[in-house]
């Protein structure tokens, strides 16, 4: 490893490069999903590979290759040069990067139960009892799922940061889709897509218990074709944290990334409303609205010691008492903004270049209970677990999806209702947030999914949150 | 690039450590590059090259998977060990009948290959970047977008006799133009990087952005709708992975469930797969090896067929359509070559028979309300302007739609004859659309 470290940073010095980095990184998944009571996919899959990241003549070049020798990591080396070569081409002012404190560091996350070391036929022989008992009339598709990651990546710059950080996966969740005639109605449990996902070993399957829930998902989803349409109109909802996580990750999340904001994911990803001029003063939540990007919380799926640029993880807040006061930012950003290095490039593998992404953007909790929140509805909905989203490009209105609803009436849990939706404007919308559940609530929800920049990549980030309460929300915008 | 020589090597090499039953292996290749730009100069510039050996193994109906980015004998071994291992711990498949069988089939293994792609270097990269900038700035517009190559190998081997190597270019360039108040797009994606012309894709997306300044709000509400490819792909392209293929059948989300033969959408409406079209970026095969097939999805309306892999055609005592994505995967069968049919009609007839309506450049961020009914919802960008008797007269700020696919195809009232390939990993080919009665439920503040 050392060797293609050397090689790669040596050989981008004599070519030019007034900085240059090297990410190694090898990557070892599993992955088990079970459908209608057989093994759909059984996938081990591995991958390892370097690139390297240099800035030349004030511009980025980036290369990357699979193939793990001395001479190689010299050419990809050369290659970043060239192809920084021909950014500068376009160069309107220098590539300078925010001072850092360098580190060497070797970082093993600990977990209780190692889930390679789990065997095959106990994975799968969980996931087909969760199937069994999912198995009642009007049910269409039974699924479930498993998903464990061992990752080992290295990261040393020109500066002299070696930082070398291992770190475990597991995730894992089941859902039921039933149908009748003319529509299908799914319910997912601990959380939809894939279920939940953390920094933890095989314990995080077993904390879960799906068999203790299988059942229970299953008849909800028979339930929900029968249930009466999610009523239209304003009133107040309760979001539970499944379908919490996704809002906060929508429209609190994205609109903090500050390459997004400084309009370089304008090609894809779109821009901001949380624009510069806004930092510290734009009232983008009530009162009770804390927001925060943090890195160290343990077991969290978007934490780690270090980001992709060897900055040390760090808590921030992006929203504090409802004032927007914080970015997510890269060590190039934060220069142009001079604000301090806060550690959010990632990115998906080694050949990939890091971008700005979510590390676990929490709603950080309040001090209601969950019927304390429901208790204060005259006319509402409850709704979780995420089904549908979007939201536009600068993250200012949103529609939402859930799997499931429940009316509210005089402060009480009613009827079921299906296909709850509801939409807004986001700072709107927090601004209507007057009450949060507490830390007893309150629950680190992984989200192994992120899809942003170009090319492409796939991002494992987390929200913490607890179920909260807004006022005279659009509710029921379904055609 | 490894050739196909090495490919097929390689891919011997896994058949023969293999001790199953039946054994498969695919090499999927990539070697690409992306120069990306924003705020007028280029600030991503990147390069990548990788291979990676998937190998599934048959004990019976136990079927295991396994895949790794290494190709020397050791980690080729180790990969068919792994699939063997899996496969002796799983259960078996009741609807696993075999991998592909042989086929015969002749096709030209460089069908979809350019040169000029696979050569492309950065500072040629650059050069197209710069054309779109320079225009840009003459506006003092802020550009983004990209410039793309990737040269693609795909080698398919298996026991049972299958043996087929491609390979093919993608080029792709693409303009996100920004002002102050308004925003243009535009996107060509081609074989061969030399037949984009990037010119074109600067005038689009500048004279989008240009004729977008100062938007108007406007209410929400039902609104006749000029859709260019852009927002046509990205409405329909839900309707791939939820209807048009023989697991969204057996998993209950497609709508041509007991619906085959009848008449489900418009008249005007044809719609099919074909990987050797020359509307298409082209693919002989398949993940499996299946050769392509064409398969109409609907014929004036009329649900006709959908897309099959081994697994879902086999079961049913037929053939696969040669649409199956690298296994194992949730998604396949899939359609990779889909397109519609163009009609009779050019963008400014379209544009001159509307009364009062709607352009839309572009949707974005869509996603599915109602999987069995077809409902979208999303938001409109980078171009929505107002259409009052026959003519473009205002450009207005950005709403959201909630419509159903299937009730839009059968409100469609006129067709381009033209027809572009929209290329998002795989390409989807269609017109611009004139539809009655599209709604539109909400708006946004710019």
């Amino acid at each position: 490893m050392q060797d293609i470290v050397e090689s790669a940073l040596l050989s981008a010095k004599r070519a030019g490069a007034s900085y240059a980095d090297v990410r190694i990184v090898e990557q070892e998944v599993e992955e088990i999903s079970t459908k209608n009571g057989s093994v759909d996919a059984l996938k081990r899959s591995y991958t390892r590979g370097f690139g390297v990241r240099v800035i030349f003549n004030g511009a980025w070049g980036f290369s990357s290759s699979f193939r793990m020798t001395n001479d190689e990591a010299e050419k990809i080396a050369e290659e970043a040069v060239a192809i920084a070569k021909a950014s500068s081409m376009t160069k309107i002012e220098d590539v300078t990067l925010a001072n850092i404190e360098i580190f060497q560091d070797d970082v093993k996350q600990p977990v209780k139960i190692n889930p390679f070391s789990v065997s095959l036929s106990k994975k799968i022989n969980l996931l087909l009892e969760a199937d069994k008992l999912m198995k009642i009339p009007g049910v269409i598709v039974r699924s479930g799922s498993m998903y464990f990651l061992r990752e080992i990546k290295t990261f040393a710059s020109s500066e002299g940061s070696y930082i070398k950080q291992e770190r475990i996966v597991s995730g894992a969740g089941i859902s039921s889709i039933a149908t009748n005639r003319n529509e299908i109605q799914v319910r997912s449990y601990p959380s939809s897509f894939g279920g939940d996902y953390q920094r933890k070993g095989y314990e995080l399957v077993e904390e879960y218990k799906f068999l203790d829930n299988a059942e229970r998902i299953a008849k909800e989803s028979v339930a929900l074709l029968k249930a009466k349409p999610c009523p239209s109109g304003v009133m107040d909802i309760v979001l539970g944290g499944a379908q919490l996580a996704l809002q906060v990750h929508e429209s609190a999340g994205h609109p903090t990334e500050l390459d997004r904001v400084l309009g370089e994911e304008a090609s894809f990803a779109g821009t901001s409303f949380l624009t510069p001029d806004k930092l510290g003063k734009f009232r983008y939540g009530s009162d009770v609205v804390n927001i925060t990007a943090d890195a160290t919380i343990p077991e969290a799926l978007g934490g780690f010691a270090y980001d992709d640029e060897g900055v040390k993880a760090k808590r921030i807040y992006l929203v504090k008492n409802g004032l927007f006061v914080g970015y997510l930012n890269s060590r190039e950003t934060a220069k142009k903004l001079k604000l301090e290095p806060m550690g959010a490039m990632r990115a998906q593998s080694w050949n990939f270049m890091p971008i700005i992404r979510m590390t676990s953007i929490n709603l950080e909790p309040g001090d209601k209970t969950l019927d304390e929140l429901i208790a204060g509805v005259d006319r509402g909905i409850y709704m979780d677990t995420n089904k549908s989203w979007s939201i536009d490009q600068n993250r200012l209105n949103f529609q939402f999806g859930t799997e499931i609803g429940w009316e509210i009436k005089n402060g009480k849990i009613q009827d079921m209702v299906k296909n709850p939706t509801y939409t807004g404007i986001t700072y709107e919308f927090w601004r209507s947030c007057d009450a949060i559940a507490n830390k007893n609530f309150w629950h680190v929800w992984g989200v192994p999914n992120c899809g942003k920049g170009e090319p492409m990549q796939t991002m494992q980030v987390s929200h913490g949150v607890a179920p909260a309460r807004f006022r005279n929300v659009k509710v029921g915008v379904l055609k | 690039m490894i050739g196909k020589e090495k490919a097929l090597e390689i891919l011997k090499k896994a058949l023969s450590y293999s001790q199953a039953d039946q054994t498969e292996a695919v090499l999927l290749g990539e070697r690409s590059y992306l120069t990306g730009f924003a705020n007028n100069y280029i600030h991503r510039n990147v390069g990548s090259e990788n291979y990676q050996l998937n190998v599934r193994v048959a004990f019976g109906k136990k079927i295991g998977a396994a895949s790794a980015n290494v190709s020397d004998e050791e980690s080729i071994q180790k990969v068919v060990k792994d699939a063997e291992m899996l496969a002796k711990f799983q259960k078996e498949n009741p609807d696993f009948v075999s991998f592909a069988k042989k086929e015969e089939a002749k096709f030209d293994s460089n069908l979809g290959y350019a040169e000029s792609t696979a050569e492309c270097n950065a500072e040629k990269r650059a050069m197209l970047a710069k054309k779109i900038i320079d225009r840009s700035k003459k506006f003092d517009f802020n550009a983004s977008g990209t410039v793309e190559t990737a040269t693609q190998e795909l080698a398919v081997m298996n026991s049972l006799g299958v043996e087929r190597y491609a390979v093919r270019t993608v080029a792709s360039v693409k303009g996100v133009i920004m002002g102050s108040t308004s925003s243009g797009y535009s996107k060509e994606s081609n074989v061969d990087i030399d037949k984009i012309d990037v010119n074109k894709v600067a005038e689009e997306s500048v004279s989008i952005a240009d004729k977008g300044r100062n938007p108007e709000p406007i209410e929400p509400g039902k609104y006749e709708v000029i859709l260019t490819p852009y927002a046509v792909a990205e409405f329909i392209s839900h309707m791939l992975y939820l209807s048009l293929n023989a697991r969204a059948l057996k998993e209950g989300s497609s709508f041509l469930i007991n619906n085959f033969g009848k008449k489900l959408l418009g008249d005007n409406i044809t719609m099919f797969d074909d990987g050797f079209s020359k509307l298409t970026i082209p693919m002989p095969f398949d993940f499996e090896g299946v050769p392509k097939k064409k398969v109409v999805f609907f014929e004036n309306g009329v649900a006709k067929e959908v897309v099959y892999d081994t697994l879902t055609a086999y079961k049913e005592g037929k053939e696969s359509t040669g649409h199956s994505l690298p296994q194992p995967n949730p998604y396949s069968p899939y359609p990779m070559n889909f397109i519609m049919q163009g009609g009779e009609s050019n963008v400014e007839g379209m544009i001159s028979n509307v009364k009062r309506g709607l352009f839309v450049q572009r949707f974005w961020y869509t996603n599915v309300m109602d999987p069995r009914n077809l409902v979208i919802t999303g938001m409109t960008r980078d171009g929505l302007f107002l259409i009052e008797d026959g003519k473009i007269t205002r450009s207005l700020q950005n709403m959201r739609f909630t419509e159903s696919i299937i009730t839009a195809l059968n409100s469609v009232s006129e067709i381009s004859e033209l027809v572009k390939v929209i290329y998002d990993m795989t390409p989807i080919t269609v017109p611009y659309l004139r539809i009655s009665n599209f709604t539109f439920t909400g708006k946004t503040e710019f």
